[in-house]
């Protein structure tokens, strides 16, 4: 009892602090694209929300979040009314910053309610470790850079998904973790990655009875079913009576995109870019052919179809078809094993199998495995070894995210900042595992992690002193991408082998 | 060092000052019954360290998160940001630079004196050199001669922000993270008290809003005063000459200190014993310092096109009032051209008594009693007896007892008597007398309720009394950001009453006393009137014959408070004097038994 200090309140006060002052930082169009939600839900019917197209930035978030930003646009009236007109494109008067970092930093407190619930539900003995692992979602450079510089509201939809976690600890409240699950589905999409995981754990864990697989819960089934089809009914009805699903289809899932996104989420299909970078030099040495159209495009890596020069092409199906088999392992333990630590396992497995093998992943999405698994990092020693390099890499990637010379010194030193308290932190309150852990792979994971400070130096700050600003951008995107790609997937390879073992 | 036993026959009076004894974290933990409990906020963020977590996590822990907050406050607009045509002082800063890359040393204090001529003493445009020619290399553009005046983008806003925050970490920090080691030593304060207090200073909100937000360069004058008291603690009184030139040669604010350096210094030479090769050194290392300083300037003007340069411009007052005859021709002209001309720029003898609306003596009396109908001389001979007088009973103190432990607190007095009554004191010099003051807090017994509430309080008032002038930067928001947090994490109004509040009766296991009532009673006069001075200045328009009224306002309670600061560190001097004295008396009398 006497280590829970600082509070999560404590910590969430001076946090706020930090993100106020952020005020003035960098805005990506993330920012425009929540305004013109804003102006769309304000001023049109909800039947027009779907089909206006006045800018680029189109509704693409499912109905709730549509209803959201309604709610917010009823206040924003009183703070700037100009700010909810469609046409005002790029409208960003000092009132409407004030306001959209505003509603950043109260929608968070959902995620500060959940970790304290979080909090709560650990018994005495390991409070301290749930205390420290929330410490760490909150204070998380992820979400201070995604939700308060660059500008979304992931915490508060994290903070969704984690009270919807927590939840699904005890009995008595999964249905309700169900529910908020379901809801938060309609919130954001995204999240659909992991909704197989929740999919196995509330059928064997809810519908089944906990002894036998064959005796089903009737009565569970009913409510559960009845509860989820209400809240999709709830969200999605007024659209399939107005027959606009397939619109609503088209503007949720734009498949149109390429396989990476512009900056290479650290990924698989970074690593399977970067070979065959490097096999376009060594090709015709090897009397490979080289494939000369799409030559050009990798280099760019812009938004569109990614074309591979030497490696065959990679398509929809195959990726599909990749994130179906991870995510399909861990969930079959899942079913074997239907506890809630294994749970939140499942989902960090489920994450990191869309985030590694997935189609035109962001690298924002690393978020999807690096809070889940914070809430199990500490569990002991080998699970912490697997959080490690993730960490490092999902913070280090997001680095590209903010390219502008003011909040370079943010993003860095609260990384490190963060890095450096956590990591130690974590390391010293760490329990021991039962079984022996392979220490080879700490040996490595430092080596992996000291690589990180001349990288992100040289990405940084030497590339443009030895070619010069605007020259060759692609080389330091690449570097960075390919060695968080690194740090992802060894991490997922640790977290797999603990997965299993445990 | 080992914790100074108090005798038991001491008066009661006397008790408060020794209350909190050294090596003793009392003031911070709170014995409840649920176990020990932070005593307020920025406890519980070192919470983890107080079982000893070594210095080497602690110490770049702290000093990221502070820069943190420092660069996040650099994000908000600056002095003069887009208005022209004079702009502000980030302007002026950026034009010195120009000047001082472009043209030879022997115009720097003469060219183009109306647009932000230099007015800073030789250190600072040695380090606008330095600067500017570090931004040349990034973009020439920024530093173009004539050309670049009021020139503003982001590039160069980031470069010069980065300016101030590597200044600030190359001196001000290593001399405060020194200082306050070496100080809490001395003191007995346990290293894990020593790191609160760290960060209770490096977040003063003042300095972080002027420096950051407003932009100067106020730390680097202040981290090598620090710097200098830190060799006074370490025994080295010449290196402490030589920090205090250095001070002294960056702005010349750092005169609101030099007459307690002075008599600190004279009186290690003459108590207990007199010591005349030391007054001798002290002496020889100060005029040394000054030439050093000052070379550059002389010997720039040797040459040729120097004379020719500086005949064709208007002597300054200086050297017209000389008692002797200077022929043009003589070598000895030039240079004594140039320090005049250095001078007249220093130190603008011939501007007003105060200037917009400061909150000290001045402002406050010319407020109700204007003081325009006194020729100039007789409110500069005014203005320096009355500083003369405020500054004597610590000056006489420390030249007397030159202790070290007595510093500060005289320091402050001194510093706080400077700003009340000296001539021409801007509202930003605020921060002389808070530093010493804020360092208090590291002291034995300087984060119990007491000093803390004090040493709180002015903080607050400080920033509070250049919220107009930080208004007009676009600061408010840094403004209050800044001073709410740094009041929650110290407990203090007006997020917490924690620091007035005396423990409950089951609590009395190590009792350490409340503020008296007194101090109560002022504090929340004042806590009260800064947030309705808010509420009315943001919602309530003043008189029409009156514009100035909230600014006026602002500046009267200021200079009250300030006064009232003034005598509380006064007394805090005299308190720690005769403890220190009668302890080394009984220790004396000891010795002789």
């Amino acid at each position: 009892m006497s280590d829970l200090y600082p509070s999560l309140a404590q910590c969430a006060i001076v946090a706020t602090a930090f993100k106020v002052l952020l005020f003035p930082a960098y805005k990506s169009t993330d920012f425009e694209v929540h305004r013109n939600w804003l102006a769309i839900t304000h001023s049109l019917p909800v039947k027009e929300w779907y089909y206006e197209k006045t800018s680029e930035w189109t509704l693409d978030y499912p109905p709730f979040f549509a209803a959201f930003e309604w709610l917010l646009s009823q206040v924003a009236h009183y703070v700037d009314p100009a700010m909810l007109v469609v046409k005002n494109l790029g409208y960003d008067s000092w009132q409407t910053i004030y306001f959209q970092r505003a509603t950043v930093i109260l929608s968070e407190l959902v995620l500060v309610y959940a970790l304290s619930r979080f909090v709560k539900s650990v018994p005495q003995p390991n409070k301290q470790l749930a205390q420290i692992a929330s410490l760490s979602i909150l204070l998380s450079p992820g979400l201070l850079i995604i939700d308060h510089i660059h500008f979304q509201y992931n915490g508060f939809m994290y903070g969704t998904l984690i009270l919807s976690m927590v939840l699904a600890r005890k009995q008595s409240t999964l249905l309700y973790s169900g529910i908020i699950f379901a809801v938060l589905l309609c919130m954001k999409h995204i999240y659909l990655y992991l909704s197989l995981a929740y999919f196995v754990y509330l059928l064997r864990a809810y519908c089944l009875d906990p002894k036998s697989m064959f005796r089903p819960r009737f009565g569970n089934i009913i409510k559960l079913g009845f509860s989820i089809i209400t809240v999709f009914a709830v969200a999605f009805g007024p659209f399939a009576y107005w027959d606009q699903l397939w619109q609503l289809k088209d503007r949720l899932f734009p498949f149109s995109r390429g396989l990476c996104h512009a900056y290479w989420a650290p990924n698989i299909w970074a690593m399977y870019s970067f070979t065959d970078r490097l096999l376009i030099k060594v090709a015709p040495r090897l009397g490979l052919i080289v494939n000369q159209d799409a030559l050009a495009s990798v280099t760019r890596g812009l938004v569109g179809d990614t074309s591979f020069a030497v490696l065959p092409e990679v398509t929809k199906e195959h990726t599909f078809a990749l994130t179906l088999l991870f995510q399909l392992l861990p969930l079959i333990k899942l079913w074997l094993q239907p506890d809630w630590s294994t749970f939140v396992g499942a989902v960090t497995l489920c994450g990191y199998a869309s985030f590694l093998f997935g189609w035109h992943v962001h690298e924002k999405a690393v978020l999807l495995i690096i809070i889940p698994f914070s809430l199990i990092a500490l569990k002991d020693r080998r699970y912490f070894s697997a959080f490690r390099p993730l960490a490092v890499a999902g913070h280090v990637s997001l680095f590209p995210l903010l390219f502008t010379a003011a909040e370079f010194p943010i993003k860095t030193v609260y990384t490190i900042l963060w890095l450096v308290l956590f990591l130690f932190v974590f390391d010293h309150v760490a329990p021991v595992p039962e079984r022996p852990r392979i220490f080879l792979v700490d040996r490595f994971s430092l080596l992996y992690i000291t690589v990180a400070i001349p990288l992100i130096a040289y990405c940084s700050l030497i590339h443009q002193l030895i070619f010069g600003l605007g020259q060759y951008e692609f080389l330091p995107l690449m570097f960075m991408s390919s060695y968080s790609a690194l740090g992802v997937v060894g991490s997922w390879i640790g977290f797999m082998v603990v997965y299993f073992t445990a | 060092m080992p914790p100074p036993t108090p005798s038991s026959h001491r008066p009661r009076k006397k008790r408060r000052f020794t209350s909190a004894f050294a090596g003793s974290n009392s003031s911070l933990i709170l014995e409840t019954e649920s176990g020990p409990t932070p005593a307020f906020p920025l406890v519980s963020f070192l919470w983890a360290a107080r079982a000893g977590v070594s210095q080497w996590l602690v110490l770049p822990l702290v000093l990221m998160a502070v820069g943190l907050f420092r660069w996040a406050v650099s994000l908000w607009g600056y002095s003069g940001y887009q208005v022209p045509p004079m702009h502000g002082d980030f302007e002026a800063q950026r034009h010195w630079m120009e000047i001082t890359i472009h043209l030879p040393i022997f115009k720097w204090y003469t060219y183009d004196l109306k647009y932000w001529g230099l007015d800073y003493p030789p250190l600072t445009a040695y380090h606008s050199w330095l600067l500017g020619k570090i931004g040349s290399l990034f973009d020439p553009s920024w530093f173009a001669l004539d050309d670049s005046r009021g020139f503003e983008s982001d590039h160069l806003k980031v470069f010069m922000r980065a300016t101030v925050i590597i200044s600030e970490y190359l001196i001000y920090i290593p001399a405060i993270v020194n200082f306050l080691r070496r100080y809490t030593r001395m003191h007995g304060v346990p290293v894990w008290s020593a790191s609160i207090a760290l960060v209770a200073v490096l977040l003063q909100p003042a300095t972080i809003l002027v420096d950051h937000g407003h932009f100067q360069y106020n730390t680097v004058m202040l981290g090598l005063v620090v710097a200098s008291l830190d060799a006074i603690m370490a025994g080295r009184m010449l290196w402490a000459c030589l920090f205090f030139v250095g001070a002294l040669g960056f702005k010349q604010m750092a005169l609101y200190y030099a007459p307690v350096m002075f008599a600190f210094l004279l009186g290690v030479c003459l108590f207990p014993r007199v010591r005349i090769i030391r007054l001798l050194c002290i002496a020889l290392v100060t005029l040394v310092a000054f030439a050093l300083l000052l070379a550059p300037f002389l010997l720039g003007v040797t040459g040729d096109d120097a004379r020719k340069y500086l005949s064709s411009v208007p002597q300054p007052p200086l050297l017209q009032a000389l008692p002797f005859d200077l022929k043009q021709d003589s070598i000895f002209y030039t240079p004594i051209f140039q320090l005049a001309q250095i001078i007249h720029r220093v130190f603008p003898f011939a501007r007003g008594l105060f200037e917009d609306k400061v909150a000290n003596a001045w402002c406050a009396i010319h407020t109700f009693y204007k003081l325009h109908r006194f020729e100039a001389s007789i409110l500069q001979r005014a203005s320096l007896g009355a500083t003369l007088a405020s500054i004597l009973v610590p000056c006489a103190i420390i030249f007397r007892h030159p202790r070290a432990s007595l510093l500060l607190p005289t320091l402050s007095s001194v510093a706080w008597g400077f700003f009340l009554f000296s001539f021409q004191v801007h509202e930003k010099s605020v921060l002389l007398p808070l530093l010493p003051m804020t360092l208090l807090l590291a002291g034995d017994g300087g984060l119990n309720k007491d000093t803390r509430a004090w040493v709180g309080w002015a903080n607050t008032l400080g920033s509070w009394t250049m919220y107009p002038l930080l208004k007009r930067d676009g600061l408010q928001v840094p403004y209050f950001v800044m001073t709410f947090l740094w009041a929650y994490l110290l407990g203090l109004p007006p997020t917490s009453l924690e620091a007035y509040r005396s423990r409950n009766p089951s609590e009395e296991l190590n009792p350490v006393p409340a503020p008296h009532i007194l101090t109560k009673l002022i504090h929340t006069c004042f806590y009260v009137a800064m947030i309705g001075w808010h509420a009315a200045e943001a919602f309530v328009p003043p008189p029409p014959g009156k514009p100035d009224l909230w600014v006026v306002l602002n500046a009267l309670i200021g200079a009250g408070g300030f006064g009232l600061a003034y005598l509380w560190c006064l007394w805090k001097l005299i308190t720690q004097c005769t403890y220190v004295v009668r302890k080394s008396a009984e220790e004396q009398r000891k010795k002789k038994q």
